[in-house]
């Protein structure tokens, strides 16, 4: 796996169409992301990220409902792929292996 | 309750910006959220966070379109220029009767703006080829006679140019010209006329004229050397070295050649072939102030601007010359020498250069309705090339391409015209140059002459494939496809019916033109000029005939030969009188006030011969030296000095004091653009130039054979050549008859050009409604009513142009009449007569093709379908 493939703000993206599933679309996720993070998150910069994760092969993405709130519009609805999703396991295994190498003292230091 | 929508411009914005298969999922987005914002945040917050929002979208991964599958190039790539001219070329040849007559209407319509394009372009270059053209000056003075008018004089008194070079420091060089004359030039045995002047030795100074043999300047400066041109040194000394040679000019006084110059190109208001030093033939009159005697020229030196010079010689009359007219010397550029000759009020307020604008409108004219036959043509065939815009646009075709296609049509077309015009040009101009007197050619390794073309081929092609391109292009292929046509009365159709109802109305314009100065040209030919210009042959008086004695005793020895009724001796030709002076005073005259009048020096039997009217008195008496110091004088000059019974009274003129001995009823002294003049004759015999026989009714040939075997016996020396008085006078219009001429050819030529584009309009109406004629026949309607439905459209729009023409061609006509002072009255009939030509050409036209369309047979043109 090529890690550089996936930006930090893409994998959060990723991971809140996993926990959203099936009813993910980009205003959802920003909100996820805004109440998970504390920060504003602009639906631009979802659909953006949204986007490139689709071609990457990360994402399908389907046309869901209109409703009345979108102006009769209707949402375009992701999952994660197979690829997805063991791309984000990888880099899960990453994570808790570095985690798991930290020297207990190190950690102490930083509270 | 609802809360308000979002910014619709930031929407709209959006739509503009982001690619539009997006656009649903962005927008709704963008909605979804502001409406949440709304409920949990409020209004205000959620609208402050919407441009925020909104900006987010503004990266290029949402704004680059989605790559079409099958996509349509650019509209000028190569391959798409190749495929406008293949079916462009298809199109043409596919209807060769409309692409016929489409491109004889441009052809001759180019050819026409060509030619006069090139006589433009000559009549503006005149003068420019002279080294340092901007800094030569031509030298006219106002005058101010009597309180009237001020006058412009063409001549200046001999001693104003040594004076200006004396006192007006910005004047780097003056020169002074004698009038050109025709003088006889001899070498060895080769004798002929050749034209020259005399000039001050300043000549070359302010003319850099090149010399190709001797230095012309030090050969003006020498008394007894002529400057002759390449032209004369190649007719009389064709062994090559001319300079050092000698000729003798008027069997007088023989001149070493000094120098040889350049020949002086067509477009030069300069024209001679010799100059010798002006003191050679220096006439007393010459050297003063009382008499415009001289053309001047002068060269300012580089930073002095015109206005100043002329400012700085404001008091030079005053100075130098004893009275005060308040004469005031003004400058023309050189270079507006030739178009601008006419002054009112002492300004330049035209000449040459209103026909140069006349001209250029009508060439402009003709190629105008030359395009409108090609645009009638085109949308008149729009109707069945909308099924093609259609299935184009269908397929793909972008608005770009689509006016690319109908452009190319045109300027393929255009430059097809421009080839066949350029033949045509080729052809005519011989002619062409033969009615202007003009040496134009078709010179092609000018690249003005290529631009000027290339432009031409643009202009018309652009112009004549603009609605076309315009409206077809942008006509919606669903309403197309479904509908076949448009209803009558909208869109083109309208529009056609205005270009036709604007062509129309030209024509008839220039009928009404062509029919007015026919008119006044006819009038000028057939007036009554108050004496009698026909039949009479003159010849000039030079040589051994200079001399009084011998002349006298030729008038005599013809007037005993059975063939020559009268003969008489004159200065100047009676028909064109330019001597003025303003040397007259009379007896209760108001002081210091000049007046101006027209002079002539006559010998015996003036009267008598001219056929003048005399009021009142007689003529001089035969060789009477009592009379020399009397007086005729006309009406007009009667009237100037306020006396009633002139005969008898007593003037004072050149001679000093003398009584008028007779008053002449008023004769025309010349063209007819100016009022008769007051005229004083005096009685000179050895002062005249011209001698002019009356031949008895019949015997002009052998009056002719007798005068030239009585002057060739008297004045051996000189070859023999008469003119008649008749072509002199229509020498006094030449201009009128160019525009007599031009404007007939241009009026013929646009009747021609409307005609056919009449005739492919009703050719298309007849074919678009060949159904309905069917049908009509087969329900009983006659030829005659069909014929009339189809004429009758053409013929509603005939009568408007008429209506709008006939007003506009009135005021035209009333303002070049202006120009005259005796002139016709435009009469209504000219009007009636050029309706009923247009309408007779325009029936003529649309009746061949709605006969032929009503005499076909029905059955054919309802069988298919």
């Amino acid at each position: 796996m090529r890690r550089s493939d996936l930006g930090e703000f893409e994998e959060v993206v990723l991971l809140a169409v996993a926990v959203l599933s099936p009813g993910a679309y980009s205003v959802v996720i920003a909100e996820e992301l805004e109440h998970e993070t504390g920060q504003t998150v602009s639906t631009g910069a979802v659909h953006a990220a949204l986007q490139r994760l689709e071609t990457k092969g990360y994402l399908t993405s389907l046309l869901g409902e209109a409703t009345a709130e979108r102006g009769g519009r209707r949402k375009r609805l992701f999952t994660v792929t197979p690829l997805g999703g063991r791309v984000l396991s990888e880099v899960q295994a990453v994570r808790t292996r570095l985690w798991d190498r930290i020297v207990p003292h190190t950690v102490l230091t930083w509270k | 309750m609802q809360p308000p929508p979002p910014p619709r411009w930031l929407d709209r914005l959006l739509t503009w910006l982001v690619a539009p298969h997006l656009h649903e999922e962005v927008l709704g987005d963008l909605h979804e959220r502001y409406h949440r914002r709304t409920q949990r945040l409020g209004y205000a917050a959620a609208r402050r966070r919407y441009l925020r929002e909104v900006l987010a979208y503004c990266r290029p991964s949402l704004i680059r379109r989605k790559p079409q599958v099958y996509p349509s190039p650019f509209f000028l790539n190569p391959d798409m220029l190749r495929n406008y001219f293949t079916v462009a070329w298809r199109t043409l040849t596919k209807s060769p009767t409309y692409s016929l007559v489409n491109l004889i209407g441009l052809a001759l319509g180019m050819a026409c703006s060509l030619l006069i394009g090139l006589w433009i372009y000559d009549e503006l270059s005149y003068d420019r080829f002279l080294p340092h053209h901007e800094q030569i000056h031509f030298v006219r003075v106002n005058y101010n006679f009597r309180g009237g008018e001020t006058q412009t004089a063409f001549a200046t008194p001999g001693p104003l140019a040594d004076v200006i070079d004396r006192d007006i420091p910005s004047v780097a060089a003056t020169t002074i010209l004698s009038w050109p004359s025709e003088t006889l030039v001899r070498v060895g045995d080769k004798v002929a006329k050749e034209t020259g002047q005399y000039a001050s030795v300043g000549f070359f100074d302010v003319f850099e004229l090149p010399a190709v043999q001797g230095n012309a300047k030090t050969a003006l400066a020498n008394l007894n050397q002529i400057v002759i041109s390449q032209k004369m040194a190649a007719t009389y000394f064709p062994e090559g070295q001319a300079v050092g040679k000698t000729l003798q000019l008027d069997n007088k006084r023989v001149f070493v050649v000094g120098a040889v110059l350049e020949n002086l190109p067509a477009n030069s208001t300069l024209q001679f072939d010799w100059l010798v030093n002006f003191t050679v033939e220096e006439k007393e009159w010459q050297s003063a102030w009382t008499y415009n005697a001289v053309m001047t020229y002068l060269r300012l030196r580089p930073d002095a601007s015109p206005a100043q010079a002329e400012t700085a010689m404001k008091g030079l009359f005053r100075r130098y010359a004893t009275f005060d007219n308040k004469e005031r010397v003004i400058l023309q550029p050189i270079t507006q020498l030739h178009l601008w000759g006419d002054y009112k009020n002492g300004v330049a307020v035209g000449g040459q250069i209103e026909y140069v604008r006349l001209f250029g409108s009508m060439a402009l004219f003709i190629l105008l309705i030359a395009c409108i036959n090609f645009m009638n043509l085109s949308t008149a065939r729009s109707a069945m090339r909308t099924k093609e815009v259609g299935v184009r646009k269908v397929v793909g075709a972008g608005r770009l391409a689509l006016m690319g296609q109908f452009l190319s049509e045109s300027l393929l077309m255009s430059l097809l015209g421009a080839v066949v015009a350029l033949g045509l040009v080729w052809l005519l101009l011989p002619p062409f140059n033969a009615i202007f007197d003009k040496r134009l050619a078709l010179d092609l390794a000018d690249p003005a002459r290529w631009v000027g073309l290339l432009g031409l081929i643009l202009l018309t092609g652009l112009l004549s494939g603009s609605y076309p391109a315009l409206f077809l292009s942008g006509l919606r292929p669903v309403r197309i496809l479904k509908s076949a046509g448009w209803r009558a009365g909208t869109g083109p159709a309208q529009f056609r019916r205005a270009l036709v109802v604007f062509q129309f109305a030209l024509s008839v314009f220039l009928i009404v033109g062509m029919l007015t100065v026919g008119q006044q040209m006819h009038y000028l030919r057939t007036k009554h000029l108050g004496l009698d210009r026909d039949n009479v042959a003159y010849v000039t008086l030079e040589g051994a005939l200079n001399d009084y004695e011998k002349t006298e005793q030729l008038r005599q020895q013809l007037l005993q030969t059975t063939s020559v009724a009268m003969a008489t001796t004159t200065a100047q030709l009676p028909l064109n009188i330019r001597n003025t002076s303003t040397d007259l005073h009379w007896p209760g005259q108001p002081q210091k006030q000049l007046v101006s009048v027209a002079t002539m020096s006559v010998g015996n039997d003036f009267i008598k011969t001219m056929g003048i009217k005399l009021v009142a008195g007689r003529d001089f008496r035969t060789n009477s030296i009592a009379d020399t110091s009397c007086y005729l004088v006309n009406e007009a000059a009667a009237k100037l000095m306020g006396i009633k019974e002139p005969v008898g009274r007593e003037i004072t003129f050149w001679f000093g004091k003398g009584p008028i001995i007779g008053l002449m009823k008023d004769f025309h002294l010349g063209s007819m653009h100016q009022a008769i003049q007051p005229l004083v004759v005096t009685f000179m015999p050895p002062n005249t130039q011209y001698l002019l026989i009356r031949p008895r009714a019949g015997q002009t040939p052998q009056a002719l054979a007798d005068l030239e075997r009585l002057v060739k016996q008297a004045n051996p020396n000189y070859p023999f050549a008469y003119h008649f008085l008749d072509e002199a006078y229509e020498d006094l219009y030449q201009r009128e008859q160019q525009v007599s001429t031009l404007i007939n050819y241009a009026g013929a030529l646009a009747i021609l050009i409307s005609c056919l584009g009449l005739f492919g309009l009703a050719t298309f109406t007849a074919e678009q409604r060949t159904k309905e004629i069917g049908v009509r026949k087969v329900l009983g309607a006659s030829v005659a009513s069909i014929v009339a439905l189809l004429g009758g459209d053409f013929l509603r729009l005939v009568l408007v142009a008429i209506l709008i023409a006939s007003p506009l061609a009135w005021w035209a006509m009333h303002y070049w009449l202006a120009d005259f002072a005796y002139k016709i009255t435009i009469e209504w009939w000219v009007f009636a007569l050029a309706g009923v030509l247009a309408v007779g050409i325009a029936l003529l036209t649309v009746s061949f093709q709605s006969i032929r369309a009503a005499v076909a047979n029905p059955v054919k043109s309802l069988r298919t379908e």
